[in-house]
């Protein structure tokens, strides 16, 4: 493990955890992830008796110098955006543990989890109020959108 | 799993006014952090001086702590600085007393499992923990400068800060029942604990304080030097009662390390 940052050593256990045991319905994309280790793309299935079963989504991560201690960039991305009141449909999600409320002990597999969790908990499909403003304003970054947490039991 | 994601909803006007604000909080971060050490040298009391200069109420405490204390070392105000403060002050204080570093070593090195078994990641918290056994071994070789040194790589002071956190995360929950009294709003212990413990550049608070110090057993002196009437800045000690070996000075939203005459 010669010459690699804390960061990349980090990151590979994280990828080989996720490898052997994926949270319910997701897939990394391992070789990519091992040719750039900072962004992984996540295949991800809408589970089973939930408004998403049956549909595919793409979630992708961006890892900075600084993970753990600062957060991944976690957006969805490809052809099919969950449609979903904290999902923005330029793929950008409003969950506090992606901004102020991240922690070095928190993971990719933490993240995913809370991602499953959101999804399964929807009982409307709808995108958030303020979407078509949102994705005509926002930065390309998510992390960088002062994001109002509100809790509305969606 | 409804607990840490309440979320949605941005505040549609002002957007760009918000990006504005969130990039000028960034700048200011970092000139603060390229400004100022993790932990500085050791420095006279009345440099403090020269920071309330029109301010007869500080002045005075400033004086009686003079009096008490004979230096003091700052810490940089990046909401870290309870922790980092605490861990620099005990483990150097560690080094003049072997027979409480051994103690202390074979604590830290039990505090894994216990842990692991409050229900954190392992590999994330193996990380961490080892790191910071790394920087507790060094207290062995008693060399106050390398101590310093790594306390000012952030690559290890960090990781001790975040272990800290998470061991007072730990203590939190586990005696859930006694502090679920002292949270304020809505939450649970598990909740203020996601939000308010666990993130780093959360700042501290006397929870935080009495955890870590109950959770060490480290006896903690804060002297709170702020507006009040009194003419000293007044010692609360964590856990109360038990004997002082870390001494620290409170100014409103930050802590730095004091050392006792």
């Amino acid at each position: 493990m010669a010459g690699k940052t804390p960061s990349e050593k980090r990151l590979h256990k994280e990828l080989i955890s996720l490898v052997k045991e994926p949270p319910p319905g997701m897939v990394v994309d391992v070789d990519q992830a091992e040719q750039n280790l900072n962004v992984w793309t996540i295949n991800m299935q809408g589970a089973e008796g939930t408004l998403y079963d049956g549909e595919q989504f793409q979630l992708q991560f961006k890892f900075g110098t600084s993970y753990p201690f600062e957060s991944p960039e976690v957006t969805f991305v490809g052809q099919n955006i969950p449609v979903h009141p904290h999902v923005y449909s330029n793929g950008h999600i409003c969950l506090s543990i992606l901004t102020d409320d991240w922690s070095p002990a928190l993971s990719v597999q933490s993240v995913c989890l809370s991602i499953i969790s959101m999804l399964s908990s929807c009982k409307e499909k709808k995108r958030p109020p303020d979407n078509s403003f949102y994705i005509k304003t926002c930065n390309k970054n998510p992390k960088k959108t002062k994001w109002w947490y509100h809790d509305d039991k969606v | 799993m409804d607990n840490n994601h309440e979320t949605t909803a941005t505040k549609p006007e002002g957007l760009e006014q918000d990006e504005l604000i969130i990039q000028q909080h960034r700048e200011i971060e970092k000139e603060i952090s390229d400004s100022i050490l993790l932990i500085g040298q050791k420095e006279e009391l009345t440099s403090l001086e020269t920071e309330y200069i029109n301010d007869p109420v500080y002045l005075t405490k400033i004086q009686d702590l003079n009096k008490k204390y004979k230096c003091m070392r700052r810490a940089r105000p990046d909401g870290n600085c309870f922790f980092r403060s605490f861990a620099f002050a005990y483990f150097e204080y560690l080094m003049d007393h072997n027979e409480e570093y051994k103690h202390f070593k074979e604590r830290a090195l039990k505090s894994k499992d216990e842990l692991i078994s409050c229900g954190f990641t392992q590999f994330t918290l193996e990380d961490f923990h080892d790191t910071f056994m790394e920087v507790v071994n060094l207290i062995g070789e008693g060399q106050h400068e390398k101590l310093y040194d790594t306390f000012n790589m952030q690559g290890y002071s960090d990781y001790v800060v975040v272990y800290l956190r998470l061991i007072t995360s730990g203590q939190l929950q586990k005696d859930a029942e006694f502090y679920k009294h002292f949270i304020e709003g809505d939450r649970t212990v598990v909740e203020f604990c996601h939000q308010e413990v666990e993130p780093m550049f959360k700042e501290s608070d006397h929870i935080h304080i009495i955890a870590l110090s109950t959770a060490l057993n480290v006896g903690v002196r804060v002297r709170y030097m702020d507006r009040g009437e009194s003419s000293e800045a007044i010692a609360h000690d964590f856990p109360e009662g038990s004997p002082v070996c870390v001494h620290l000075l409170y100014r409103p939203g930050h802590y730095d390390i004091l050392y006792s005459r």
